[in-house]
């Protein structure tokens, strides 16, 4: 099980790259611009991962979208970050 | 995916255009330098990064290097697994016979068969 | 568990030294190894000496800086990118007859193989990309 950051926005053309490069079991994780795919108008976007999908607390607070985060999103903080690059064998960064 | 060739060391995905930007270039020094070290390499062309395989490349105005006389020199460097991302060739309408190295394509599954067995993955 | 950090792009560019740095904290903060910080691409600019922000903003080289003597992390530069993007120690300066450093310890200009060996020898390599 593979953890993948993703650090766009859903409008571009990396979440594609990210969808491509994931396995069954494995999660994504929203940072920086990638949180506006918390949005609940971008889950269709989400749907291969539904359940694996988290967003980082700290980057969605910072840009207003922590009250507008759909609720199938889990929400962690910067050690929910750390725990989940525990969890996962291994990372992969897609920017 | 039996083959031993896509279980290396490290696998380098590059998805950057040449010229355009040095992430091509910086991701295939990553790569000299490890296949120098003996550690087995993949590499992975996705999106734009696909345009680095197209026949007739040249040097760019003053005298921009580019990528392609790296690429031909990737054999001598013992990298011989290419890969391609079929989707990414689709989408610009590339086959393999414009291109100035023998590659394979993939799909997405493999795509996520790759990233899970290679020990590192750096993503350009 | 043993960690390495790649960080890809310049400070006050994007928001990747940002994430990068908080990230390392909190591994530092719960009892991780962090066995390295390599610098590449853009990101050798974090490394910049001269770098002087408005005083009410971080100072993320001074942030690197101080995260690795106080925690003995190695904070790697590539020296070819550096090199490229006019990020120099003071024996690179020597060599190419520049005056005056740019880049001054606790980072240190290093080859691209620390990266590789960084990355297979950790347990796990976080990259941080623009």
């Amino acid at each position: 099980m593979l953890l993948h950051t993703l650090n766009r926005s859903p409008l571009s053309a990396v979440l594609d790259q990210a969808l491509a490069g994931m396995g069954p079991d494995d999660r994504l994780l929203l940072i920086e611009d990638g949180v506006i795919g918390a949005l609940p108008a971008q889950q269709a976007r989400f749907e291969s991962v539904a359940g694996r999908l988290y967003a980082l607390h700290e980057d969605l607070e910072s840009r207003g979208l922590l009250s507008l985060c759909a609720p199938a999103v889990r929400v962690v903080d910067i050690e929910g970050f750390v725990a989940l690059t525990e969890e996962c064998e291994r990372a992969v960064s897609w920017y | 995916m039996q083959d031993d060739t896509r279980q290396g060391d490290l696998l380098v995905i590059l998805r950057h255009a040449p010229h355009g930007s040095s992430w091509l270039k910086e991701g295939l020094d990553v790569a000299l330098v490890a296949a120098a070290f003996d550690r087995r390499v993949t590499l992975l062309f996705m999106g734009e990064g696909i345009t680095a395989l197209l026949e007739g490349q040249q040097a760019g105005p003053l005298g921009q290097k580019g990528t392609a006389p790296t690429l031909a020199m990737l054999e001598m460097y013992d990298i011989d697994s290419l890969l391609v991302e079929a989707r990414g060739m689709d989408a610009l309408g590339l086959t393999g016979e414009q291109f100035m190295l023998p590659v394979e394509g993939v799909g997405d599954a493999e795509i996520a068969e790759l990233l899970a067995s290679h020990a590192l993955v750096l993503n350009f | 568990m043993r960690y390495a950090i790649l960080l890809l792009d310049a400070p006050y560019t994007s928001q990747a030294a940002h994430s990068a740095l908080r990230f390392t904290r909190a591994l530092l903060a719960k009892g991780h190894a962090v066995d390295g910080v390599f610098f590449y691409h853009d990101g050798v600019h974090n490394a910049a000496r001269l770098a002087a922000p408005p005083q009410d903003e971080p100072h993320l080289v001074d942030a690197w800086a101080e995260l690795g003597r106080e925690h003995a992390v190695p904070l790697q530069v590539c020296i070819a990118a550096a090199l490229r993007r006019g990020l120099l120690d003071e024996q690179e300066a020597a060599r190419h007859g520049k005056q005056g450093a740019s880049v001054e310890p606790p980072f240190e200009l290093t080859g691209l193989g620390q990266l590789v060996d960084l990355g297979l020898r950790c347990d796990r390599l976080i990259t941080f990309g623009p």
